[in-house]
């Protein structure tokens, strides 16, 4: 059975009727995941002694930051699947991915700036978090451009296939070498988390908003995918028919 | 002959034909360094403070820009095709295509990365470690950035799309070789740092061209 | 343990000292959500119209 269910993610078609049923699943949950938790981080936990009131930026910035992460490992499991089961909708996957993944990098280094000014003093430092961060907005960017640059769909899937894997493997490196860069030049490590030790009052509305982006994530991606897939298929029977009913 | 000393010998022949390929990276360097103390300020103490780093950037653009176009006159003469049907695996005359022009175009450069020390007032011992971590590092940075040529090989108006590509992928070389710039300033021990910026470069220089040839080839036949 | 941690709405919406930095970066987050999800549905529109644009030239064509 699950073979099958994997093999039914080789139809686009198939996808395209069920994906928008999830979508609307996807972002109705999130809509309220994020209402609740935004609302009960900004205004019922507890005021942070150190940090004041600034500190309620973790609840956007955290689960965005994580996220936009957790979406660059997620495109390398699409190319895997790409290259070794050449399912058509890995590539669409991913190149959905690449954009809200470019998206949440944007807004987790804007934010973490913003958050950084009460806490130092200035808007951006080059803190381990930050500056991985900023190199992951390249990396995406460069799957982006790389994938405009190259006509045929299914080479540019390839291509950006390739760069991710490359990507993928060198990001830990990448992570480990500006941390490892950082405490050269900076013996005190300025840390933008919390200290681990939160009460639950503090970490019970960011799990509620980590779960809140992941979900408006997938609802986006969701709904990029359906997008680029009617465009992809557009000469397929099925889309005529689609189209042509509605 | 064997194809690679047929190999050797057409680079070896396509570099004397165009020695401004080798020349003009090494001018580039030049003319970056020499914005620095305009940008900046003459004081030789300064520069000596930041001239090694600022030689490393202004070397890794240099070989950056010239490696962008590797694989182009290849690919038009259809040289590329052939090595499809050669009885080499791909990835190894990639590689071999990538150490010749470490060879030929980055090796120059680096030689004139003293004259450029000279001017930014760097001291010798910093220069003499500057010099082995260029040599250590440049094999891996010519893979990467040979992969940005082969990945942006179809596309037509790319530009500098290849250069953009790859420059992420440079930061944990570009920041061990500062790590034993710096530990050169300090006058401690750059062994065992050199050592890691070693096994980095010789491990990359081993795998990327696998990537590179796997994007060569999807350039060149279309997808498979 | 759910308390409301501000006096007021108004102090809420102040979150002194930190207000102009803590509300801008919601604000900009929702504009993000909301543009990535306008412009998936501005493309989502557009490949249709394209697939309805080819079939009305088909459609020409045989009559």
């Amino acid at each position: 059975m699950s073979w099958r269910w994997f093999h039914q993610w080789g139809s686009p078609r198939w996808f395209y009727e069920r994906a928008g049923r999830w979508q609307l699943i996807c972002g109705w949950l999130a809509l309220i995941l994020l209402v609740v938790g935004s609302l009960w981080g900004l205004g019922f936990a507890p005021v942070d002694y150190q940090q004041g009131n600034s500190y309620r930026i973790i609840y956007l910035h955290v689960p965005v930051a994580f996220l936009a992460q957790a979406m660059y490992a997620a495109m390398a499991v699409c190319a895997v699947v790409l290259f070794v089961w050449k399912m058509k909708l890995a590539d669409v996957a991913m190149q959905a991915i690449a954009v809200t993944g470019l998206a949440f990098t944007v807004l987790s280094l804007v934010s973490g700036a913003v958050w950084g000014k009460p806490t130092w003093g200035t808007y951006w430092v080059w803190d381990a978090r930050l500056t991985s961060m900023l190199i992951l907005g390249f990396l995406y960017l460069g799957l982006i451009g790389l994938r405009a640059a190259i006509q045929d769909p299914d080479q540019a899937g390839k291509a950006c296939g390739i760069l991710v894997l490359v990507g993928v493997v060198n990001l830990p490196i990448i992570k480990y070498s500006v941390e490892w860069w950082n405490t050269l030049h900076q013996p005190a490590s300025l840390k933008l988390t919390e200290k681990p030790t939160m009460p639950a009052s503090m970490w019970m509305p960011l799990l509620v908003n980590i779960l809140g982006y992941y979900i408006a994530a997938a609802y986006l991606v969701l709904g990029s995918m359906r997008a680029i897939v009617i465009g992809r298929e557009r000469r397929a029977s099925w889309v005529k028919e689609l189209v042509g009913r509605a | 002959m064997s194809i690679e000393r047929r190999m050797l010998a057409r680079e070896l022949k396509l570099a004397a034909a165009r020695p401004g390929d080798i020349f003009k990276p090494m001018w580039f360097l030049m003319l970056v360094i020499s914005m620095v103390p305009l940008a900046l300020s003459p004081d030789s103490v300064l520069l000596a403070d930041i001239g090694s780093a600022m030689i490393w950037v202004a070397t890794l653009l240099a070989l950056l820009l010239n490696t962008e176009h590797l694989f182009q006159s290849d690919f038009s003469d259809g040289v590329l095709e052939q090595w499809l049907f050669l009885d080499r695996p791909l990835a190894w005359l990639v590689g071999l295509k990538l150490i010749v022009h470490w060879l030929f175009h980055v090796v120059p450069l680096i030689c004139i990365t003293p004259i450029a020390g000279l001017m930014l007032s760097v001291p010798t011992d910093v220069l003499i470690a500057l010099l082995m971590t260029l040599v250590v590092a440049t094999p891996a940075l010519t893979c990467f950035s040979g992969l940005g040529a082969a990945l942006t090989l179809g596309s037509s108006r790319s530009g500098i799309l290849g250069v953009l590509v790859m420059m992420p992928l440079f930061v944990p070389v570009v920041i061990l070789a500062a790590g034993v710039l710096i530990r050169a300033m300090d006058g401690s021990e750059i062994l065992p740092l050199m050592a890691l910026l070693g096994a980095f470069s010789l491990v990359a220089a081993t795998l990327v061209p696998i990537a590179v040839s796997a994007a060569i080839r999807l350039n060149i036949g279309g997808s498979n | 343990m759910l308390e409301f941690q501000f006096e007021s709405f108004m102090a809420f919406l102040a979150m002194a000292p930190h207000g102009a930095y803590v509300w801008p970066v919601y604000v900009l987050g929702l504009l993000i959500l909301g543009g990535l999800t306008w412009v998936n549905l501005r493309h989502h529109r557009q490949a249709i119209r394209l697939v309805k644009r080819q079939l009305e030239r088909e459609e020409t064509h045989e009559s």
